[in-house]
């Protein structure tokens, strides 16, 4: 607001403070403020997360019965593509950098908003655009190709697949830029004393996350952009008739996608290290190393694409060195699971929701990832690659690593949020009802992939033939589909109900350690009454918190015009 | 710790001594935004790389190259018209940096008469590129070298003249008052830009016209 | 062709004139501090790089097409 306009060097400290924002549009909906920000991310996210989770359960009543029960092979594909593009890029990227980064990277580190909060304010609003992009896609046929619209099968969508590069293409930029805010934000604006081994463990996975977004997502937007132009102009990039190659995209789009997977991941290891530390009452174990193995994911991510591509057809001396790499990425990803199970080791566990989900990831996500060591190996993957197996693993990833993260982090971090508790009761449920569901959903699928299950076929008459019980897994599967989609259905009721009628939370619920928890719930629009100075580490149960000015009691209220907040000037023009 | 004087007056000494003219807030919020920008401006070159690393894989598997286009081979681009506008943009460049050396020495003058200077090499090689993509002789949507060519200069072409919209901007500012002998965030990151664009163009010239 | 010769021509004078400007500017900025200076010269280092290859371009070591 007040960039361009200060003209004088005389101007002082008053130029650049951002006041409280007023009225009902200032405060909610063009908010500046990272923490409402966050919410609108978890609820947008929330939001299209039911409608790609109402996908996935049709493809799953599809699936019931071999010829396909419900709905055209043509719709089937349109909706498991709908599925994969709609989870991936519009309810994981802004759940778990939006709105869990958003909410709690500038409490940890002691800062009163992101760098750029302008910035951090468009970032949002290009998701809800992107998605309206994409559900109209669907007015057009919608897009058939799965989640990675691979040309030159793509090239036959037309308008729908213009409007799907389209809709990629913006919540890229949006991806972009939150990542540029907060890599600034993390670099720059810790509190006094926070030195780079002092930061909370969530913090370091959001600089992970953040570095992947802002440097991996641009060349999402390379490929999504060149396939945009070649839908609508006839640009011959990856049409092999013309030249190009499709192999070309698949490189391109994987560059991002690959390191996408971390992207999603690193923050729910981020929650990981701060659950299970505070529900175990003990310092977590292998500090350093958990912090240094999100970096190594971060750059070894860059590395491992083209273990997406065994089956197009890559040369061999192309092949081993990606196996190698995808190999040795399970190294860093092996230490943080053993550091966070040897944090678990002789400490006092008290079994909350956010507990239980941090556990239940434990479990799942390991076995996630211990199928993609499977994968990595090039004979058992060109095998493996277009069956269920896949699938499986891919979702124990997913929905039992980053998901469950996820929903470790929202009864962690509600009451912070909101001022209240969840419902214990219902979130105890509802992790139960996730996590049989989870396993009931996606652990068949490796036997079914295991015996040769094609993926992404509306029908599977041949299979069921050969193997009359895979129509029985199929049917066990969508049932417990239905558990998984339940669970969600409760966790929104739970979000909206404990709103209200929630116990009051104070201001350190779980007795956690980081300098979020020193504040009030919910936490004023300038979080901190006066930057806290840090000597320490947080995870140390022991020891005396390790901040001074975090005094909430009798620290006065300071004179509004002495918080000096993030200036809201643009990044490259004014003063 | 730097990040102090942003959120309390506490670190007002420390940066102080760094810009030393320049209130303590200013400063802080000054290193925020630079390294924004120098981010935004990798983030930038991610992009130009994978569309240069798309060039190359195509152009390296092409059985030929130029490729053929209904049985003739399309005929390579005009070395010594590019090589006459590189110059024209690479001067432009040293004409900006001259822009913000007078400024920083307070030399307004000057400053405008550089920063002119630089906008008109700028159009000079927009209009240059204009003339080259009228005479080049390949179409867009042809093959994959005109594919490349035209996306990737379109591209770079985009981001002069946006280069040249952004430069007139802080011009108007300047002429405004925007901008002061110790306060010029905006004009550093138009200087940083201008360059940033200019160094694009030399991996591009190299590409397409001396490969 | 007389136009190419003199594109090359005035590609050689002016790539030489510009070249040498940004050598300059960077021996003048070599001891400047902090990240903006930083990225500037690593910036003028690859023009006059690429003052380097329109030089070459224009006395046909380069790119000269059979």
């Amino acid at each position: 607001m007040h960039a361009g306009t200060s003209t004088h060097d005389s101007h002082d400290v008053a130029d650049h403070i951002h006041p409280p924002a007023e009225g009902f549009v200032r405060k909610y909906v063009f908010s500046l403020d990272h923490k409402v920000i966050g919410f609108q991310y978890f609820f947008t996210g929330l939001l299209i997360m039911l409608i790609a989770g109402s996908f996935a359960e049709l493809v799953r009543l599809q699936l019931t019965d071999p010829k396909g029960a419900i709905m055209s092979h043509q719709a089937y594909n349109v909706m498991f593509t709908m599925h994969g593009t709609a989870m991936v890029w519009l309810v994981l990227i802004p759940l778990v950098t939006g709105a869990l980064g958003n909410f709690v990277m500038p409490l940890q580190i002691g800062a009163r908003d992101v760098a750029f909060p302008w910035l951090n304010m468009i970032s949002f609003w290009i998701v809800p655009i992107a998605a309206l992009i994409l559900f109209s896609s669907l007015l057009f046929g919608g897009p058939h190709a799965g989640w990675t619209e691979y040309p030159p099968i793509s090239l036959a969508d037309g308008t729908a697949g213009a409007l799907w590069c389209l809709s990629i293409f913006t919540v890229g930029i949006s991806s972009t830029m939150t990542g540029l805010n907060f890599m600034v934000t993390i670099i720059k604006m810790r509190a006094p004393g926070m030195t780079w081994t002092r930061m909370p463990l969530f913090v370091w996975a959001t600089f992970a996350t953040a570095l992947m977004n802002m440097v991996a997502t641009v060349a999402l937007s390379a490929a999504v952009g060149a396939l945009f132009l070649e839908h609508v102009f006839n640009v011959p990039f990856f049409d092999p008739a013309r030249g190009g190659s499709a192999v070309l995209y698949e490189h391109m789009f994987w560059f991002y996608s690959h390191p996408a997977v971390y992207i999603f991941i690193l923050p729910a290891f981020g929650v990981m290290s701060e659950v299970l530390s505070t529900f175990s009452r003990k310092p977590i174990f292998g500090y350093k190393m958990i912090a240094f193995s999100s970096m190594a994911i971060a750059i070894l991510g860059f590395t491992v694409w083209a273990h997406h591509m065994f089956p197009s057809g890559l040369a061999p001396w192309l092949q081993i060195p990606f196996m190698i790499l995808t190999y040795a990425i399970g190294v860093p990803t092996g230490i943080k699971i053993f550091s966070w199970m040897a944090t678990l080791w002789g400490g006092r566990i008290h079994f909350t929701t956010a507990m239980l989900y941090a556990l239940g990831f434990l479990i799942t996500f390991s076995f996630g990832g211990v199928t993609g060591i499977f994968l990595a190996s090039v004979p058992v993957d060109l095998h493996e690659h277009g069956t269920y197996f896949v699938v499986a693993h891919f979702h124990y990833v997913v929905a039992g690593g980053a998901v469950m993260g996820f929903l470790a982090a929202i009864p962690y971090w509600y009451p912070k949020a909101t001022g209240r508790m969840l419902s214990e009761r219902l979130g105890q449920l509802g992790f139960w009802l996730f996590f049989i569901g989870l396993n009931g959903t996606f652990l068949p699928m490796h036997w079914l992939g295991l015996e040769g299950m094609p993926r992404r076929y509306a029908s599977y008459v041949d299979f069921a033939k050969a193997h009359p019980d895979g129509v029985f897994w199929n049917q066990f599967e969508t049932v417990f589909s239905f558990m998984m989609a339940a669970s969600i259905g409760l966790l929104a009721f739970n979000v909206i109900w404990s709103l209200r009628h929630g116990k009051l939370a104070g201001i350190n619920p779980w007795g956690a350690r980081t300098l979020e928890w020193t504040i009030n719930s919910p936490p004023p629009y300038y979080n901190f009454k006066k930057i806290p100075q840090v000597f320490g580490r947080p995870y140390d149960y022991d020891q005396p918190l390790p901040y001074r000015n975090t005094d909430n009691a009798i620290e006065p209220f300071p004179e509004y015009g002495k918080v000096v907040m993030p200036t809201p000037a643009p990044v490259g023009a004014g003063a | 710790m730097a990040a102090a004087a942003l959120h309390d007056l506490s670190g007002h000494d420390a940066v102080a001594a760094r810009y030393h003219d320049v209130d303590a807030v200013y400063g802080e919020t000054r290193d925020i935004r630079l390294l924004g920008f120098v981010f935004f401006l990798l983030a930038d070159c991610v992009l130009f790389s994978s569309f240069i690393f798309a060039y190359i894989y195509l152009r390296v598997s092409a059985p030929a190259w130029p490729p053929f286009l209904n049985g003739h081979q399309l005929p390579w681009f005009d070395t010594s018209f590019a090589a006459m506008n590189s110059v024209v943009l690479f001067g432009s460049g040293v004409t900006m940096h001259f822009a913000l050396e007078n400024w920083k020495h307070l030399n307004k003058r000057k400053f405008y008469g550089w920063l002119i200077a630089t906008i008109a090499l700028g159009i000079g090689f927009l209009l240059g590129q204009a003339h080259e993509y009228s005479s080049v002789g390949i179409s867009w949507a042809g093959t994959t070298m005109g594919a490349s060519f035209f996306t990737l200069t379109g591209l770079h072409g985009f981001h002069v003249f946006i280069g040249v919209i952004y430069l007139t901007v802080l011009g108007i500012q300047v002429n405004r008052g925007v901008y002061t002998g110790s306060k010029y965030f905006g004009l550093t990151a138009g200087t940083l830009y201008w360059h940033f664009v200019d160094v694009i163009w030399v991996a591009l010239f190299f590409l397409f016209y001396l490969w | 062709m007389n136009v190419a010769i003199i594109e090359r021509g005035a590609a050689f004078l002016g790539a030489i004139a510009v070249g040498v400007s940004a050598i300059v500017q960077l021996k003048n900025d070599w001891k400047a501090r902090g990240l903006d200076a930083d990225v500037t010269k690593l910036l003028l280092g690859l023009m006059a790089f690429g003052c380097v290859l329109a030089l070459l371009a224009a006395a046909n070591v380069l790119g000269a097409r059979s």
